[in-house]
């Protein structure tokens, strides 16, 4: 990319001509800024010349002195937590400061840079520290669900430290990612999945949610567009909180408390077993007779013998006893599943400084049970954030933070091993087996060929909490992130600032699997692993800032850099097998060491851009930026994009004609338009690669192992916004509103292709997908008076997505969810169920195929062949949306938080096992089983049990289920102490509260949680499938916060 | 002083120009992989792709076993009981499958990655040394002719069953693809089109390979394979010849008992299992390359999906060696044949060689093929079981079939045996289309022109 080259050189020049030409003559001028609440001096406030670069912060008093030019008109105040003001430069100048909570001279964070809210022409949501802190979750999205309009947060299971889906603005890839890019004090972060199961894992749990002074979410084009490449799916900036000058503060924070399952499923007990099983014998003799499957010469015969299976299999499964006859053992499986789940957290943080040098450090220990058996967590943290005045004009900073977090995890949920497959197990099983005292299925004193060893047909299924006791699967991850910048003052007007981050994460898996899960592992003497992986990602931003005010009427903010990012991964695994007893469980013991691999990956993105910012007037405003960014990921001729973007904004509510309507306190109008980018694709896709995995009988052998394409080139999206923001009554109600369209072209698609081939899949430019929305904030202060406060922000997100142009594929044939042309990605497609044939307690379902008359077949068969796939569901909800209300009186805070999805249905994969009605194996049933077919005139949904002749079980809508639901996410009452009171035992601040996460969900679905997806399957188009997924956890904790 | 602006607009203009050199570090390789036109440089490198091929044979959907897993639970007439909780397998035990049947999609695409895997070994045959040009070109012939041979077999009409001239049978692919454009949306060739080119390949095979012990193909397994696939057409005379090269090789022998066909370590089960001196051709299993999906399946050191019925037993002679093979545990019967979780695969034993020059000189008449008499080649079976000889004139063809199926048992050739010999599963007919494997449906989708089977 030649001129690309030739390009950026002379943007450089150019900036640098204009930064060496530029002069001026200084004044001093001093002042002092306090907070208009209580008259207390504000330290660390920001005090710089409208239309430079300069700046200075007030010192512990408030005080501060600067030199500015002569020609200085206006100075621009502002401080974190609080509006920004404006004044006209004097000498001395005094002045107060109000708290702005989402006020429009709240101080945003943008893609390098800051800017203010009134000032702003894309689409940023904030969510502050204040609605951040202390949430017991691991993981901060946890506290951002329901939070930002049109963000999207959905944590596919109670497990701990799992992977987290976040949809900004619907999902706008089909195979590239769809997860935003996470940039924390600017730098990309490494979020790759590491996990050694199918379930991922999340890399962002590593940061302490108590760190993070602001999450800034880049929504729309003209805002993400400085991230191009990356920016397509939004962008998430992380701010973490740095010291302030003047007195130096110690703060302690604690809560513990104790989490428990959302909800519990209801199983058949020992007495229903028994019956429903015999019941399922029944039919099954009926059916096979009926039929002549097996031959039986009278129907009775065909009962006789699949009822004298049924009870041999019972004795079987009642430890080989007659207690199943009077359901003497009665186990609830499920409750084996879960324990008891206390969670703590501990903070402490020291922070302060002079007007030289500024600090924040802070640790923390978080100490988490899961609510699933074996599962916990345990995560240190570490931060010290630097910042330093070298000289006048150069400030140097460094923020560093370490983590440590031990997780303590279980199988995925399509494993026999995972603890909720216990559910499977039978009623009339006894947790311990009373011919061994053993747990059952832990040994069989009489198996053949290896006595003693664990059973191998006892309980029906592996005995999941074997590998409760005897086995293990730690993940231990030590992280450390961190950048250094420099910002040199050059001139008035201009700066450069240059960062350099280094994140470095290193994880160890480690999994050991005792003879005792034997029948789940096939190991029997025990197996074990080790991984371990490497990630290495730095990346460097080097870029200049250029400010100007002409004439007081036109203001001009420009950007000009670049970035470069390498990500490099290395990884190594062993596996052994076979240990001399269960007491030894590392490898060095093993007696077969049999697998060792290696591998590694890189990717590097290399990238210019620029923006300029042009406020006319103080109320007309335009924004345009560009990025060239190049991609490893792509072919030589195909490694570049250009993704330039272009917004305006116009303060109506500053003009004349406006000026008489007094409600109108401000509106403003914005619209914006721009191209983003996506390369969330493997390393090496475009390539036909070989791969050295073809050994056979120890000799190693190659073979073909992707099919590439040079022509593989960047995806984009093209985005459309436009806006408004109002403040109405003096700014009390606050209002903002968005409508979307985002058309994304060149989808990088895995495209299914003829198995013929040799190959399942290409990765190819192909298709068009399409989101569109509309979304609305709004804050109110409800009531205002000095002892009782009552706030409302509520947001509300509304998103069709659709797949518009596949070229007539469809993606995900054979799962659930697909990609389909006209419809939304992920549709649940499958066969129309119809519930039970009235006649034959058949399963029935419509056969909705289309005649050449174009009307479609409702009549209903028995034959699922026969019935046509259709859509029956959609996993994406219709809105999403979140509520806030917070009153306030005297020394008490009262904080309820509702969240809710609306209209996305679930599909409950584990349905075809449990509730099966007794057609598929031995499973335990869901209770509402028990409404099976019985005799002809029946009229349910159930099809009559049959045993081991599948009656509706195969995919349809007969496991669907509307999912929406309203939470009631959180809710807080914390308690201030009284200065009066604390200040006696030399305390600045003091506060209790007691606090519950997730109390109380309102929904129709029958499952677990309605916020599920199994980890072991869920991609892009595979989403809302439940496969005995954990559920959400609902937690109550008591805590306090003391500071000093 | 130290810095002044002068000196850091000077690091900044040099900080420019070195990243502006990153557009070199956009050039980015992969290390545990090759580009395609790399890969198949030298000899060697095409001899490590037929160790590929076969790697992609053994898997689990294809020689790993599942494909005669399939004609078990397919040909089952109350002999076996499933009770697995894969519901891909369920189906085919009820013959009620549907075409999103996931084991009959990816037994599908797994075999032809094997096929293409081969065709790039053939492709590249002029880059072997001339030394191994043969072995290598028979191996992959062999490999070739083993999937086509099996995928038509259960995803098409028998052989018997109509006109195989018009029957469709599977697409036949014999190029490597190289790019989407080669990977085209193939037709369904004829049943006889396949077979022919199944023939073509194991003849050719058997010209190429060698004779001896190895783990590969060699030249008795071509034979022997070809002797299958000519049972399979009722060619018995090339059948019973077939069975003859391979049994006369001498490459194998059949080993003492038949339990000794099977072998287990129990208390070693990580230690890999050389081939028994009568396995043919056997896909090589150890703890970390290959699968034995009979063990999976049938054993209940794998997940004892499958139990075997009492009445099974009242087709043995009461002193039948063969039936130490079978054990009872937890109220239920299995088969302890393939109780070794890395047991190698068996796929084609000697015995069967004896069995099909019987069966075929028994059929054909006259000077028998090979000069052995039928019930020599029965006889030598029977012994090995420890039972008593049946007299020339005693031997009925019934007979032959029965010894045949109690020495195969589960072994996966039920389901071809039935259609071959016309013989009804349970209530449907030997060439019921319930016992025809469909298309997967996935790749009627991807590929408008492959025709869907009858009753699907």
């Amino acid at each position: 990319m030649a001129p690309m080259k030739k390009l950026t050189g002379l943007m450089w020049s150019f900036l640098l001509l204009t930064a060496l030409t530029v002069q001026a003559q200084n004044r001093q001028i001093s002042g002092k800024i306090t907070d208009q609440k209580d008259g207390t001096p504000l330290a660390g406030a920001t005090i710089s010349v409208k239309g430079t670069n300069i700046s200075t912060a007030t010192s512990a008093d408030g005080t501060f002195t600067l030199n500015v030019p002569a020609d200085a008109k206006t100075l621009i105040i502002s401080s974190v937590g609080f509006g920004q003001k404006e004044v006209s430069v004097s000498d001395n100048i005094s002045l107060s400061l109000s708290s702005a909570d989402n006020s429009l001279s709240e101080v945003v964070v943008v893609g390098f840079g800051t800017k203010i809210k009134r000032d702003l022409t894309g689409s940023v949501a904030k969510v502050g520290q204040k609605e951040l802190a202390n949430t017991p979750v691991t993981s901060f999205e946890g506290a951002l669900q329901g939070r930002a309009a049109g963000v999207q947060v959905e944590q596919g299971n109670g497990k701990l430290g799992q992977g987290i889906k976040v949809r900004i603005r619907g999902a706008s890839s089909v195979t590239a990612g769809n997860e935003p890019l996470y940039v924390v004090d600017g730098i990309p972060v490494i979020t790759n999945n590491l996990s050694g199961n199918s379930a991922a894992t999340n890399p962002l749990s590593d940061l302490n949610t108590n760190d993070i002074e602001s999450i800034e979410i880049l929504k729309d084009a003209s805002s993400a567009a400085i991230y191009g490449a990356r920016g397509a799916n939004g962008v998430v900036l992380i701010t973490t909180k740095r010291g302030k000058a003047g007195k130096s503060k110690v703060d302690f924070g604690f809560f513990t408390g104790t989490q428990e399952p959302t909800r519990k499923r209801e199983f058949l007990n020992s007495q229903q077993y028994v019956e429903y099983f015999r019941q399922a014998a029944v039919g099954a003799g009926k059916y096979d007779y009926k039929y002549g499957i097996s031959g039986y010469g009278s129907e009775q015969e065909a009962i006789d013998d699949n009822l004298a299976f049924v009870e041999s299999r019972l004795r079987r499964y009642s430890a080989g006893n007659d207690d199943y006859q009077t359901y003497k053992v009665n186990t609830d499986w499920q409750e084996e599943a879960f324990q008891r789940a206390p969670i703590s957290e501990y903070d402490l943080s020291l922070s302060g400084g002079n007007e030289k040098t500024t600090f924040y450090m802070a640790g923390q220990f978080l100490d988490q049970k899961g609510i699933i058996v074996r599962n916990s967590l345990k995560r240190y943290n570490g931060r010290l954030n630097l910042d330093h005045k070298f000289t006048n004009w150069l400030t140097v900073g460094a923020n560093l933070s370490f983590a440590r977090t031990l997780n303590y995890r279980v199988s995925d949920d399509n494993a026999f091993s995972t603890p909720l497959q216990s559910v499977a197990l039978s009623p009339i099983t006894p947790t311990i087996d009373p011919r061994t005292g053993l747990l059952s299925g832990e040994s069989d004193p009489n198996r053949a060929g290896n006595p003693g060893g664990p059973n191998t047909n006892y309980p029906v299924y592996y005995n999941p909490m074997l590998s409760v006791k005897g086995a293990y699967y730690n993940t231990i991850v030590n992280r450390s992130l961190g950048n250094v910048y420099g910002q040199a003052q050059i001139t008035n007007k201009l700066s450069f600032r240059t960062e350099f981050g280094l994140d470095q994460l290193n994880q160890t898996e480690e999994g050991y699997y005792g003879p005792i899960t034997e029948r789940n592992t096939t190991y029997p003497r025990g197996g074990g692993f080790t991984n371990a992986d490497q990630v290495l990602n730095f990346n460097t931003n080097n870029f200049f800032r250029y400010v100007t005010n002409i004439k007081d009427k036109h203001d001009i903010d420009a950007v000009v850099g670049m970035s470069f990012q390498e990500q490099d991964y290395f990884s190594q695994g062993n596996t052994a097998e076979a240990f001399p007893s269960p007491a030894y469980k590392k490898l060095t013991s093993a007696g077969t060491k049999s697998d060792a691999t290696s591998t590694a990956n890189e990717f590097s993105f290399l990238s210019y851009f620029g923006r300029a910012n042009y406020k006319l007037m103080d109320k007309y405003l335009l924004a345009v930026s560009g990025r060239f960014d190049g991609s490893s990921r792509f072919g030589k001729d195909n490694k570049w994009g250009f993704f330039p973007a272009a917004s305006v904004g116009w303060i109506i509510s500053d003009e004349n004609f406006l000026s008489n309507v007094k409600w109108l306190s401000f509106m403003k109008l914005k619209a914006s338009y721009g191209l983003t980018g996506n390369a969330e694709i493997g390393n090496y896709s475009w390539q036909t690669l070989w791969t050295g995995d073809g050994a056979y009988g120890g000799i190693p052998g190659q073979r073909p192992s992707q099919l590439g394409n040079p022509n593989l080139k960047w995806e984009n999206t093209a985005s459309f916004d436009i806006g408004a923001e109002l403040g109405i009554f003096e700014n009390r109600v606050s209002l903002e509103l968005d409508y979307y369209v985002r058309n994304t072209t060149d989808l990088l698609l895995q495209v299914e292709v003829p198995g013929t081939s040799g190959f399942t899949s290409q990765l190819q430019n192909l298709g068009k997908l399409k989101n569109k929305g509309f979304e609305f904030t709004i804050n109110t202060q409800n009531i205002v008076s000095r002892d009782f406060r009552w706030t409302t922000n509520i947001n509300f997100g509304l998103n069709r997505n659709e797949v518009t142009d596949l070229q007539g594929q469809e993606l995900g044939v054979g799962n659930y969810n697909r990609a389909r042309e006209g419809q939304p990605l992920g549709v649940f497609v499958a066969r129309e169920f119809a519930g039970a044939d009235p006649e034959t307690g058949d399963a029935i379902w419509y056969k909705n195929t289309v005649g050449a008359d174009g009307k479609v077949d409702r009549t209903p068969t028995n034959n699922y062949n026969e019935a046509a796939e259709v859509v029956i569901g959609n996993p994406n909800p219709d809105f999403i949306y979140g509520m806030r209300n917070t009153f306030t009186f005297r020394g008490f805070e009262f904080d309820i938080f509702l969240q809710g999805v609306q209209g996305n249905d679930v599909y409950d994969g584990g349905g075809q096992y449990m509730s099966a009605s007794g057609s598929n194996g031995f499973d335990n049933q869901t209770t509402d089983q028990l409404a099976a077919w019985k005799q002809p005139g029946d009229k349910t949904r159930v099809p009559e049990a049959r045993l081991f002749f599948a009656n509706g079980t195969d995919p349809s809508s007969r496991y669907l289920y509307d999912a929406s639901y309203l939470r009631v996410k959180q809710l807080t009452l914390t308690y201030n102490l009284p200065k009066s009171v604390i200040s006696k035992i030399k305390i600045d601040r003091a506060r209790v509260y007691v606090r519950g996460q997730n109390l109380f969900t309102i929904t129709n679905y029958k499952g677990w949680d309605p916020e599920v997806n199994a980890d072991y399957q869920a991609t892009n188009i595979n989403q809302g499938v439940d496969f005995y997924s954990a559920p959400q956890l609902r937690t109550i904790v008591f805590g306090l916060n003391i500071g000093l | 002083m130290l810095f002044n602006k002068s000196r850091i607009i000077g690091g900044v203009l040099s900080l420019t120009v070195a990243f502006t050199a990153c557009e070199k570090r956009l050039d980015k390789s992969p290390f545990a992989s090759v580009d395609a036109d790399q890969a198949l440089l030298t000899s060697s490198d095409v001899e490590s792709a037929l160790v590929g091929a076969y790697s992609r044979l053994g898997d689990a959907e294809v020689y790993g076993g599942d494909m005669f897993v399939y004609s078990e639970l397919l040909g089952n007439d109350n002999e076996i009981t499933w009770s697995g909780t894969f519901q891909g397998l369920t189906q085919i035990y009820n013959k009620q499958i549907p075409v999103n049947n996931d084991f009959v999609q990816d037994t599908w695409t797994e075999s032809y990655e094997a096929i293409n895997v081969a065709n790039n070994v053939l492709n590249a045959i002029d880059k072997v040394v001339d030394a191994k040009k043969d072995k290598v070109a028979g191996e992959a012939k062999f490999i070739r002719a083993a999937v086509y041979f099996d995928l038509v077999r259960l995803y098409a009409k028998a052989w018997n069953d109509g006109n195989p001239s018009s029957n469709p049978g599977v697409p036949l692919v014999l190029k490597p693809t190289a790019d989407l454009a080669d990977a085209a949306k193939v037709s369904r060739n004829t049943v006889a089109e396949v077979y022919a080119q199944i023939i073509t390949d194991l003849t050719e095979a058997e010209g190429q390979l060698s004779t001896g012990k190895t783990i590969f193909a060699n030249r008795p397994s071509a034979s022997a394979l070809l002797a299958r696939v000519y049972l399979q057409q009722g060619d018995y005379a090339n059948a019973a010849a077939a069975a003859d090269r391979a049994i006369k090789d001498g490459t194998n022998s059949l080993t003492g008992t038949y339990a000794e066909a099977f072998p287990v370590n129990y208390n070693a089960a990580t230690v890999p299992v050389a081939n028994t001196t009568e396995d043919v051709f056997a896909m090589q299993v150890n703890n970390t390359q290959g699968v034995n999906d009979f063990n999976t399946y049938f054993s209940p050191m794998g997940r004892g999906d499958i139990t075997i019925d009492p009445s099974y037993f009242s087709q043995y002679e009461e002193n039948d060696g063969r039936l130490e093979v079978y054990y009872a545990d937890g109220g239920s019967i299995y088969t302890g044949k393939f109780d070794m979780v890395y047991g190698n695969v068996h796929i084609l034993r000697l015995a069967e060689m004896f069995l099909i020059r019987a069966e075929s000189n028994f059929r054909l008449g006259g000077d028998p093929i090979g000069g052995v008499a039928p019930h020599l080649d029965i006889n030598r079976i029977r012994a090995r079981a420890g039972l008593d000889p049946i007299d020339a004139a005693d031997l009925t063809l019934d007979q032959i079939l029965l010894e045949r199926k109690l020495e195969l048992a589960f072994e996966g050739n039920l389901l071809h045996d039935k259609k071959r010999l016309e013989i009804a599963v349970g209530p449907l007919s030997w060439n019921s289309s319930r016992l025809v494997l469909p298309i997967p449906e996935r790749e009627i989708k991807v590929n408008g022109n492959l025709v869907q089977n009858e009753g699907y």
